[in-house]
């Protein structure tokens, strides 16, 4: 079954357009894997997804339902969640209040309540350990983010995402700044996720770190489709290769 | 950091000195109550099991000091004639104005969206009592006048909230700044009605007993006191320091920001409501200067930033600081009453200088750190 389906979708800033005319869609259980050298679009695309941006033009629908122009709290409710590129924990919170924000009802009065009251309104959902065990933070809880080595920092943004009981995460450049040995750990955990029925769209620039990692390849370049199809498959493509080496940027 | 310019160079030089100046003061200090602090630790922890979680937890010596700032807000009657005569007179004003910072706290301390029109919440009340007293039922008591009161404050602070808190950035600000030129000037417009700059004047109070009065306004502060603790450390507190902090990561929480901000205008202007109220039974007369001019938002703002922005208690004491030292302290060491004023927005402007969290929060964090466990 789809379960986001991006159709048409257009975006420009002024003149310059980030995205054209691009369509993709991912099924439920699903990692597909969103490519492109740099500034062809990737981040755009996920922006308009959680309507941090306004879609020019095309639809966005999830789970069936028309998200384009919702805001971004709605989206989330929808459960869809992402990790920015760029962290941005609470300081002045501890690491497990950074993932607690983001277990909280969307209401005044139910924030008030105590904790107690509000944990049996959940009927024993996971709760803030239970998140930051899903990405090895759990001996952190207490620490503040500011404290936290570079990995440690980009686990807190995604077990936040966790926190928010999402259907579908979309990552953006997850692998940046981490060694091979990190990169393989968090391939583990992203595998988990999806065991744990979670769909995912993952942003790289290039396809190293996704090879075995991703079901489904979507290549943009200039904000436009350049290819899409299984990872072996699209190592291959001519026209991508053309793309990356354009763009000076090394190879896929 | 390279691009400093040279004031902000020099205010972190004078800081760096006056630090090093103060270390080994510091430093006996920490000697002599670090015992002390220890030996307090056992009665702390039976609050800290109890209501730490809900009113945040604390070191022995906090627990002392709090504990005793409480104490000597409860009992101020019995202790202040052996200070002056006046001082049960100032700490009553205090409570009120306390009321007053801590609402504004809770909201613009705490979100970061600087209201500048808070008078314009107790000032809604106050002229409600006003006129019902004046052109409805002269008879009419604060048993009945309050809620009335409370409810206009209410839905003034929606009509102000709803649109304004809908734009992020310095609207805001702006908007409650023009609202509260606009209130005045409403009260003058309508000076038939309003008495115009006179103000009204047909109100009775709650009692002449001074020390009875004192507590008609201690009271009710230290209920909203306790009301808004408990807020500012529940999850709402959380909320809305991330508001302030990045609201983008409340969006992604799936968390309405606008909701929150608005909510928490509301939230203020409830008791802001119950300040203006008893501003009222106390002065006896409502007019423009005490009670909406914009000068009286401006001391609120200064009341919490000496206290400490974002803290709710800060504000409390704050409020008992600003008005011992201006209608005690200064009083006595200088005459001339325009310099007075200059010497108390000095002592306000240094604080935001070299204590900008507020003299409450140094103290607080020096308390909890005589043990070595700095914070």
């Amino acid at each position: 079954m789809t379960l986001l389906e991006v159709d048409h979708l257009t975006k420009h800033f002024g003149g310059l357009v980030a995205v054209d005319d691009l369509s993709f869609s991912v099924d439920e259980g699903e990692i597909v894997g969103l490519i492109g050298p740099n500034g062809s679009g990737k981040t755009t695309v996920f922006n308009c997804i959680m309507s941090t941006y306004i879609a020019s033009e095309g639809e966005i629908r999830f789970d069936g339902e028309d998200v384009t122009s919702e805001k971004t709290h709605e989206v989330v409710n929808h459960g869809l969640s992402r990790v920015s590129q760029e962290s941005n924990p609470i300081n002045l919170l501890s690491v497990g209040g950074n993932i607690k924000l983001f277990t909280l009802p969307n209401s005044f009065l139910a924030c008030a309540l105590p904790d107690a009251v509000l944990a049996r309104r959940s009927d024993g959902g996971p709760g803030v350990v239970d998140h930051a065990e899903r990405v090895g933070l759990e001996d952190k809880i207490e620490e503040t983010p500011d404290s936290l080595p570079h990995a440690d920092v980009r686990r807190l943004e995604i077990a936040k995402a966790l926190a928010t009981d999402p259907d579908m995460l979309l990552l953006d450049e997850p692998f940046a700044g981490m060694n091979q040995a990190e990169i393989r750990t968090l391939s583990e955990q992203i595998e988990q996720f999806r065991e744990d029925g979670i769909s995912l769209v993952v942003v790289d620039h290039n396809m190293r770190g996704l090879m075995q990692l991703v079901d489904r390849v979507v290549v943009i370049s200039s904000g436009q489709k350049l290819a899409e199809g299984p990872p072996e498959e699209i190592v291959e493509n001519q026209d991508v290769q053309d793309a990356y080496l354009a763009g000076e940027h090394g190879g896929i | 950091m390279s691009s400093e310019s040279p004031s902000v160079r020099v205010t972190r030089r004078m800081k760096g000195t006056l630090r090093s100046a103060l270390l080994p003061v510091w430093n006996v200090l920490c000697m002599l109550l670090a015992p002390l602090d220890r030996a307090l630790q056992p009665i702390a922890n039976v609050y800290n099991r109890t209501l730490g979680g809900h009113f945040g937890e604390m070191n022995g010596l906090q627990f002392a000091v709090i504990s005793l700032g409480f104490a000597a807000i409860a009992t101020v009657p019995f202790w202040s004639p052996f200070y002056s005569e006046t001082l049960n007179i100032t700490f009553a004003v205090a409570s009120i104005w306390a009321i007053f910072a801590m609402s504004w706290d809770i909201q613009s301390g705490y979100t970061g969206y600087i209201s500048f029109g808070h008078s314009v919440l107790s000032g809604a009340a106050g002229y409600t009592i006003g006129l019902l007293i004046l052109h409805y039922d002269p008879s009419m008591g604060p048993a009945t006048t309050i809620p009335v009161a409370v409810l206009a404050s209410l839905v003034l602070g929606l009509v102000i909230a709803v649109p304004s808190l809908r734009l992020r950035g310095p609207y805001f600000s702006l908007i409650t700044l023009v609202g509260v030129l606009l209130f005045t000037n409403l009260i003058f417009a309508f000076s038939g009605w309003t008495n115009g700059e006179l103000g009204i004047h047909q109100v009775d109070p709650f009692t002449y007993e001074p020390w009875v009065r004192y507590y008609y306004m201690a009271i009710p502060m230290l209920l909203v006191a306790l009301g808004l603790i408990y807020i500012s450390r529940s999850n709402v507190g959380m909320v809305l320091v991330t508001i302030r902090e990045n609201e983008r990561a409340v969006s992604s929480a799936g968390l309405d920001p606008t909701k929150f901000k608005i909510s928490s205008f509301v939230l203020s202007s409830i008791p802001m409501g119950i300040g203006g109220a008893l501003l009222v039974y106390y002065g006896r007369a409502i007019n423009p200067t005490s009670f909406v001019e914009i000068s009286n938002s401006i001391e609120i703002i200064a009341i919490a930033v000496i206290g400490g922005m974002g803290s709710v208690v800060g504000p409390l004491f704050g409020s008992f600081l600003f008005f011992f030292l201006e209608e005690e302290f200064l009083r006595d060491v200088i005459g001339d009453s325009s310099l007075r004023t200059l010497v108390l927005w000095l002592f306000v402007l240094s604080v935001l200088v070299f204590a900008r969290n507020g003299v409450f929060r140094v103290i607080w964090h020096g308390l909890g750190a005589v043990r070595g466990d700095s914070e």
